[in-house]
């Protein structure tokens, strides 16, 4: 029987990209259903309320939202809907994904991340396990990400560094704002190497995209320019023009219907009027957000999958991963500088780009000796005015703040300090706490249930991030930094989530094979960040893009 | 953060319950996008007179920042309530609360809102704010006026950028054309633009 694709995406984001991009360079016909808008650079504007304040690129929580589960003291798990509690665990739904709202730190992991339970041993509680491919397997792929998405960089020996098969960067560092001398000062008094942290940002045009314009609003924002490695911008704009890929925005994919063989046959959706809709194709890539994938396949029955596509063996949705560690703050108070240094240090619009890995891995008696650590970032407070001000809107007694006493606040919070925040990454260790399910008692605006997230973390995670926190503020307090805090907890960030179809060798512990297909399914691949069984100690859009990379070069072998 | 998260029914279940219910407004207020709106502050009648009044008090000017109405914050709020995807119980609940606040008032004070002194404004808003509905009305009328003060002028406050300016705070680029606010995103591509967070 004919089918309408060769190859039907499900999802527009980093994950799903390459493989978009990949084949329909190849000429393969490739059909993309996302369930966003397609909004273009000619939407994207630095406008806080469209980016923050209002449901502009995510759903509003009352039409889609999740479950969420957390514990409470004495062990129980309470649920609680986002639409009650208002934290939002959506992160980007337009074409591009939420790629176009990322700030762009763009690390790859390193050889040991790929083997840590042989390195570094088990971990009661922990579901540790190692990979099975290999740094080498995946150098090439992080390699082709740096010139085909644009990352800008320099390498810096140190005793941390990957190996890589090129010299350097495709693209220099982006310009850098003047608190790097501070920084680098600091670390080099405290004997740590501190690097250019690489960044998915043009810092030259390339391949028809303008060079960063260095405006100071990126996270969060969607990239005017298209110097901003987006899915969009980099991959999916040059697949439109190949003439064989087809995006269908606003087309929310609710099951893949699957035959007596288990091979899926079709995606049903529902498009832009709210109709269902069908469509088949020899392949179909998931790539939707590691929670709404592992969603989607539990909610796509068949006759061969009576329990979810890939769960024959209660493995889809488990071993959900965030990333562990915290974020601190130090000040800089402008009355305490001479005003040419003070009017420096107001600059906005380069990016503060250092980070240290000088504890990735480390040797500590607390940790059992040799140790996997994390990476440290530095950044500025996010500019966004009306949230900085929002963060003086309750005064000491925990009522509203107004009147005199709050015009105070806002003058002290916007005019008299440079804040550098930094941010923690460590592994966000896999348990049996931290899982999607289904819950068929809140439905979408659609009618099907949705994901039901378990957050539970490991205690192991917290002792690490508190490790390298306190190394963090080092560097602040060495820097000169006042009224220094930070926050280290079990809360996951939203928008830093993997696992949940992690892959693997043997089909009774993992939903995907080493391809990333499912393992009992002839023609279903995952591709975004829910392969990871492990997630590494780096932000994981980079592992993501270069994981599509490598499963399109194994789908052209097919197709 | 104690941000006070009541179910909406409840506060409107409470609004009505506790005061003399406000009429809704009979037609659609006008949208008025960018600067040219600073007629919004002549000739008020309730609720936009009381609610300017609480926005100036919550948000008063100086000699050396902007007030509540040098940056054009009822405007801001009258447009936002006009928005496509306002929540219309928020929007019934902003405006009955203002029947609510002259009712307090005039028990307390015999006068209503906008003829109390400021120490008298003062007791009054904080007894609202001990109540939980009332302490939401509030929470909101504040979040629609820091918005006011800092969004893109585009949305009708941030008057001449005071707002900014005062902050010295420095915008991005490119910033929003009347065409590009997100509510018109939102339409034009098929998207619901309610508010984010209820934070």
């Amino acid at each position: 029987m004919s089918k309408d694709y060769d190859v039907c995406v499900i999802g527009s984001g980093a994950g799903a990209g390459p493989i978009i991009s990949e084949l329909s360079k190849q000429g393969k016909s490739v059909l993309v259903l996302e369930k966003g808008p397609w909004l273009t650079e000619e939407d994207y504007t630095k406008d806080e309320m469209a980016c923050c304040r209002r449901s502009t690129y995510t759903p509003n929580l009352e039409d889609e939202q999740h479950v969420l589960e957390e514990a409470t003291n004495n062990g129980d798990w309470i649920s609680e809907p986002t639409s009650e509690s208002g934290w939002d665990f959506w992160n980007g739904n337009v074409v591009g994904g939420s790629s176009n709202f990322m700030s762009g730190y763009f690390y790859r992991i390193k050889p040991k991340d790929f083997r840590l339970l042989s390195e570094f041993g088990p971990i009661k509680g922990a579901n540790i396990v190692d990979w099975p491919i290999s740094y080498e397997d995946m150098e090439p792929y992080f390699t082709k990400a740096e010139t085909e998405i644009g990352i800008s960089g320099k390498i810096i020996p140190h005793k941390h560094q990957e190996p890589r098969s090129t010299e350097d960067f495709p693209f220099p560092p982006t310009s850098e704002h003047p608190i790097v001398n501070k920084i680098d000062k600091a670390c080099d008094e405290l004997n740590i190497t501190s690097l250019p942290t690489p960044r998915a940002i043009l810092s030259k045009p390339s391949n028809g995209r303008n060079s960063c314009e260095y405006s100071g609003y990126c996270g969060s924002y969607g990239c005017h320019s298209g110097a901003k490695g987006s899915s969009r911008a980099a991959l999916l704009d040059a697949a439109v023009l190949t003439g064989k890929c087809e995006i269908r925005p606003n087309s929310k994919v609710y099951k893949l219907k699957s035959n007596s063989k288990g091979q899926i046959v079709e995606a049903l959706y529902y498009d832009i009027n709210n109709k269902p809709q069908s469509v088949s194709a020899k392949i179909f890539v998931v790539a939707c957000h590691a929670i709404e994938t592992s969603r989607l396949l539990l909610a796509s029955n068949g006759p061969k999958h009576p329990n979810g596509l890939g769960n024959n063996y209660s493995q889809l949705g488990k071993n959900l991963l965030f990333s562990g560690g915290g974020s601190g703050t130090g000040e800089f108070h402008y009355n305490e500088m001479d005003k040419l240094t003070a009017s420096s240090m107001k600059t906005r619009g380069p990016f503060v780009n250092r980070g240290v890995q000088d504890w990735y891995y480390f040797n500590d008696k607390e940790f059992g000796g040799h140790a996997k650590g994390g990476v440290i970032d530095f950044l500025l407070r996010h500019p966004n005015p009306i949230s900085k001000a929002m963060s003086v809107k309750w005064n000491d007694d925990d009522n509203l703040n107004w009147g005199h006493n709050l015009k105070r606040d806002l003058k002290t919070v916007f005019t008299e300090s440079q804040d550098l925040r930094f941010e923690v990454f460590n592994d966000w260790l896999p348990t049996d706490n931290c899982f999607v399910s289904l819950d068929n008692s809140i439905k979408d605006k659609w009618g099907s249930a949705v994901a039901k997230v378990r957050l539970g973390y490991h205690e192991h995670d917290l002792k690490v991030g508190e490790f390298l926190s306190a190394k963090a503020e080092n560097v602040l307090q060495q820097m000169g930094a006042k009224n220094i805090r930070s926050s280290v907890s079990g809360s996951p960030p939203a928008n830093l989530v993997a696992g949940g179809c992690r892959f693997g060798n043997d089909i009774k512990t993992s939903v995907l094979d080493s391809d990333c297909k499912v393992h009992d399914v002839e023609n279903l691949y995952v591709t975004d960040g829910s392969f990871m069984p492990t997630g590494g100690s780096v932000p994981y859009t980079w592992t993501i893009y270069a994981n599509s990379f490598r499963v399109a070069d194994i789908i052209k072998s097919r197709v | 953060m104690n941000t006070p998260l009541i179910n909406r029914r409840q506060f409107i279940q409470i609004i009505a319950l506790t005061s003399a219910s406000w009429p809704l407004l009979s037609k659609a207020d006008k949208l008025i996008l960018g600067q040219k709106s600073d007629e919004v502050y002549k000739n008020l009648s309730d609720p936009w007179l009381s609610l300017a009044e609480v926005q100036e008090h919550l948000f008063p000017a100086d000699a050396h920042s902007p007030g509540a109405k040098d940056i054009n914050a009822l405007r801001f709020l009258r447009n936002m309530l006009e928005t496509p995807d306002i929540d219309s119980e928020e929007k019934n609940f902003i405006i009955q609360g203002v029947g609510w606040l002259n009712d307090l008032s005039v028990k307390n004070h015999k006068v209503s809102f906008v003829n109390l002194d400021s120490d008298e404004k003062e007791k009054v808003l904080r007894q609202i704010e001990s109540s939980r509905a009332g302490s939401r009305w509030l929470f909101l009328v504040m979040g629609y006026l820091i918005e006011a003060l800092l969004s893109d002028p585009v949305y009708g406050g941030n008057k001449d950028t005071k707002g900014w300016k005062w902050l010295e705070h420095i915008p991005g680029f490119p910033t929003p054309t009347t065409e590009q606010v997100y509510f018109k995103l939102g339409q034009k591509t098929n998207i619901n633009t309610r508010r984010r967070t209820k934070s």
